[in-house]
């Protein structure tokens, strides 16, 4: 299963205090988005990623912390409509 | 002109490691995502009884693929529209895992498909992306 995020220009995106506003132009919808959507979003990119090298490319970046339930924030973003799941 | 003292805040060494942050990935208090409902949702009544034409008004005639593409009339594989709109509540249902009434299994899975890729700008899409939100 490979993961892929929006292109760039269907994305309007505003952090707002602890949050990032993210406006998905094909639909129409807005979301607010906590820590670790916003940077899953950023990582996945428009070519995708399968779960495992969504892990490994999060944790170059960063120090992960309870990164076993990586599958369900992913899960979230697909039903948000905001990651495709192909 | 003496040159004045250049504060050395740049290392000539080699790079310092860039400390990681650390990135959170349990849900913690909550979701990650949270969806803004649409205020059509707000009223339970005017969800459900609101109304997605398959197709759209815009593609009228057209029959429906099974991964819910619309396509010209007659296209094999493809299914002929319903007939007409299907309310929130039966959608809601059918998105749910029961099926759209007069339906058979694969036009329903097609339907539903093509209810699934609606975009702003077509008929019946503030209608599904209501039925999609959450309930607080």
């Amino acid at each position: 299963m490979i993961y892929r995020a929006p292109p760039a220009d269907a994305l309007l995106a505003e952090p707002i205090d602890a949050f990032t506003a993210v406006y998905h132009r094909p639909s129409g919808q807005t979301h607010l988005l906590v820590e670790p959507a916003p940077e899953i979003l950023d990582a996945l990119g428009r070519d995708g990623l399968t779960l495992a090298k969504l892990r490994a490319a999060l944790a170059e970046r960063y120090d992960l912390t309870e990164a076993d339930d990586l599958a369900e924030r992913l899960e979230e973003l697909v039903a948000a409509g905001l990651v495709s799941a192909a | 002109m003496s040159d004045a003292d250049r504060p050395d805040d740049q290392p000539n060494g080699p790079a310092t490691t860039t400390r990681r942050r650390a990135l959170m990935i349990g849900a913690g208090a909550g979701a990650a995502v949270l969806s803004i409902r649409p205020a059509l949702a707000q009223t339970a009544g005017s969800v459900l009884a609101c109304e997605i034409p398959v197709p759209d008004p815009g593609r009228a005639g057209s029959f429906i693929a099974p991964d819910g593409s619309t396509v010209p009339a007659g296209t094999q594989g493809a299914f002929a529209p319903p007939g007409r709109a299907f309310k929130g509540e039966e959608v809601k249902r059918a998105l749910a895992g029961s099926q759209l009434p007069g339906t058979s299994m694969e036009s329903n899975r097609a339907y539903v498909n093509y209810i699934r890729r609606l975009q702003r700008g077509q008929g019946g899409f503030t209608c599904f992306a209501s039925l999609q939100m959450p309930r607080a």
